[in-house]
């Protein structure tokens, strides 16, 4: 459809204050705390902001195969007459509310009355077939023990009544002069491929074969991010792990997908058949211990053995996990939990990353104050979509960069990151405490509004004691002889910055952090 | 002057001069306990000076409200902690009409909810009022159970104000009432056919006979 398309560019930025649809996901819990949010709360908080970004970008975007459009832009209106869209005519009164909180009232429904409600009108058809409200049924109702059927509502019709033959056709009727800005732009970003643009920026420092010692002066320390070459090369995962083999092994094991216990059959069912903006993806903190062959086919590159969380024994935070995702999944922009430091190895697959420094927040991403939430577009391909072009003009620009089987990304702590899997991929990722980041990783346990931040743990007030009391126990003083040497670099730089001051009458060398 | 004296002497003198800096500079902080501990300690009959704030409805009506009351709308909560309230708050997707009903939501939620030292008071004038009536069922009223019926009787309103209400409550960010009212909207749609639902919203079906019969047979299973 590409005249839809095109006219995106033209009346976009006058014509359409496209509320941007933003999600609040707590910034201590990332992707892999997901369990108890919804996997679709999308249409959750609405703020109307600024007009989009250039759209004249936009041009040209490539669809996944048998990808056609029912809904079109209200752009598009422009080169129609207005009374042509069908949305108001087949609302009735309802027409009064706007198409995000007309889904507000849907979501509350049943299945039932959903299905009942898309025989109304064609409009309420085109609503109420919204695959995200179907999406929430299935896994509130089901948790999970559901086969995928090719669409989340064909899955729940398949579900409640299983009489039904399995091929029950997604919606199959064609609705032409349907034109909303909010469910094009949901249709959109799950049927639109990865501009190659996107993905051709790399720019991230390479290490292979580097000592321990060299990673620690060169990236641990500064705390710069860096994609390490060579070290999974005895790996026996890296030969092992192919889609047959896991599903020999370990196929009828569930696993955490999202808010739900999938098994890897069902899951991989799902993730072959899925055309969504935010892919359900899997992502289990207790992958070793449901599947011991898992643990003995990997283990820690030798730059990230040392990791002071193994004091608490069984006590730690959640620190491990398998991510197994199709092309799309991945997670949007967030800080891993507790400070820590991460690596992620990429066992098949590819992933794209976007790196963002501590001290500068992602275009298109609102922390809060606290620190305890985050606000962000709902997808990664919306955030490419409206943000990405945003940054190329930034001083501060992020660090990017594709990583392949047999390579491993370092996340620094406190660095922002977004990944996005370019197709189906298997990774193995952890978290670590290490002497660098121990005493960020204390502050951070020790904050007044811990029992908020802190994340994977059952015991998140006393991980602080439990913590800094195993330290003193293996390594007595450490933590002193860290605070004496930080309090060094402090002082230096303040003194520098008085003489700053002194001799250079623009200074203002106050820096104010929230 | 040596040098050395001219270093300490510098030094003392731009430090304060840095904590001047650092007062002008220092983001103003948001009070997260907005209550007077002398206030909350008032009893609801009392009379005392209670901060109030002017809103301006799209059609030029002005409503004096307590600072309490319309901080319910996170919308206008910000605008009071970033200072922008002085002259009265301008709102112009809201009506009057619909204001006044969203402050009366509004204020009866706030004194529903700052009621704890009257429960004791109140459930026992309900218990001793059962007791007279010689009523069934419950004995006493549980505050909780009144706000509900009162929200119940709320909402009881034609639909154009009712949708009404669902766009103010969501311009102006008031969770409790945006949430009653979606679920007022999706309590009348529940459990009706699809003929009752084009006659409850004065919907026009506009499917042709064959598009009707193929979604049926696609939803079969929801008329089962």
């Amino acid at each position: 459809m590409p005249s839809a398309l095109r006219s995106l560019v033209a009346p976009a930025t006058s014509e359409n204050k496209q509320k941007k649809r933003k999600r609040r996901r707590r910034i201590g819990e990332s992707p892999r705390q997901i369990s108890s949010r919804a996997a679709v709360d999308g249409e959750e908080q609405h703020v109307g902001e600024e007009e989009e970004g250039d759209e004249g970008a936009e041009e040209g975007f490539k669809l996944k195969a048998a990808a056609s459009p029912t809904i079109q832009p209200l752009g598009n209106l422009l080169l129609a007459d207005p009374s042509a869209n069908i949305r108001d005519r087949g609302l009735g009164t309802l027409r009064a509310l706007s198409d995000e909180l007309l889904l507000d009232v849907l979501g509350l429904l049943r299945g039932r009355d959903l299905a009942v409600l898309s025989t109304v009108s064609k409009s309420l058809y085109v609503f109420s077939t919204h695959e995200p409200l179907w999406r929430s049924l299935v896994l509130d109702e089901l948790e999970g023990r559901f086969s995928f059927a090719g669409s989340w509502r064909s899955t729940y019709a398949s579900v409640v009544s299983p009489l039904l033959p399995d091929q029950t056709p997604p919606s199959s009727l064609a609705v032409s002069n349907f034109y909303s800005d909010y469910l094009f732009q949901s249709w959109l970003c799950a049927n639109m491929e990865m501009k190659p643009e996107w993905v051709a920026r790399d720019n991230i420092e390479r290490g292979r074969g580097i000592s321990v010692d060299e990673f620690v002066a060169r990236f641990e320390e500064p705390n710069k991010p860096v994609l390490l070459e060579g070290c999974l090369d005895g790996w026996p995962a890296l030969r092992k792990w192919t889609r047959a083999h896991l599903l020999r092994v370990c196929g009828d094991v569930e696993f955490s997908v999202g808010p739900a216990q999938m098994t890897l059959r069902r899951y991989f069912r799902y993730a072959d058949a899925a055309k969504e903006e935010r892919p359900l993806y899997l992502f289990d903190p207790r992958f070793a211990e449901k599947v011991p062959e898992m643990d003995s086919d990997y283990q820690v590159p030798v730059y990230f053995r040392e990791d002071l969380f193994a004091l608490l024994g069984r006590e730690r935070p959640d620190y491990r996990w398998v991510i197994i995702g199709p092309a799309g999944s991945g997670s949007s922009f967030h800080v891993d939990p507790n400070s820590t430091s991460a690596w992620n190895a990429v066992v098949s697959g590819s992933k794209k990353w976007v790196m963002f420094p501590p001290e500068v927040v992602p275009p298109g991403v609102h922390p809060s104050p606290d620190g305890a939430e985050v606000a962000c577009p709902v997808s990664i391909m919306e955030w490419f979509m409206n943000f990405y072009e945003q940054c190329k003009t930034w001083r501060k620009r992020p660090v990017e960069c594709i990583c392949r089987a047999g390579e491993v990304v370092f996340v620094p702590n406190g660095w922002w990151h977004l990944v996005i899997n370019l197709e189906d991929s298997v990774a193995i990722t952890q978290n670590y405490v290490s002497k660098r980041n121990l005493l960020n990783v204390l502050n951070f346990l020790g904050k007044p509004n811990a029992s908020e931040l802190v994340s994977g743990t059952k015991d998140r007030v006393n991980l602080y004691e439990k913590f800094r009391n195993a330290i003193d126990a293996a390594f007595p003083g450490l933590i002193n002889r860290l605070e004496l040497k930080a309090q060094e670099k402090t002082s230096e730089k303040k003194k520098q910055s008085f003489w700053e001051s002194v001799t250079d009458a623009n200074a203002g060398g106050f820096r104010f952090s929230f | 002057m040596n040098s050395l004296s001219l270093r300490i002497f510098l030094f003392f003198f731009v430090s304060s001069l840095s904590r001047v800096w650092s007062l002008q500079a220092t983001p103003r902080l948001r009070s997260i306990d907005r209550s007077d501990p002398i206030r909350s300690m008032a009893s609801a009959a009392a009379t005392t000076t209670k901060k109030m704030i002017t809103l301006k409805s799209s059609d030029g009506e002005e409503f004096e409200v307590e600072e309490a009351v319309a901080m319910e709308s996170q919308t206008i909560r910000h605008m009071i902690e970033d200072d922008c309230a002085e002259n009265g708050i301008p709102l112009p997707n809201v009506t009057s009409k619909i204001l006044s009903k969203v402050i009366e939501y509004c204020k009866k939620h706030v004194d529903a909810a700052a009621k704890p030292s009257d429960e004791a008071g109140a459930a026992a004038a309900a218990a001793a009022a059962a007791a007279a009536g010689g009523g069934g069922g419950k004995a006493s009223a549980v505050p909780e159970d009144d706000l509900k019926a009162w929200d119940a009787e709320f909402v009881k309103v034609d639909q154009t104000t009712l949708f009404d209400l669902i766009l103010a409550a969501n311009y102006l960010n008031i969770k409790g009432l945006l949430d009653l009212t979606c679920q007022t909207v999706a309590d009348m749609i529940k459990g009706k056919t699809p003929e009752e639902i084009r006659k409850t919203f004065n919907i026009k079906n506009d499917f042709t006979p064959e598009e009707e019969e193929e979604i049926r047979r696609e939803n079969q299973w929801a008329f089962e």
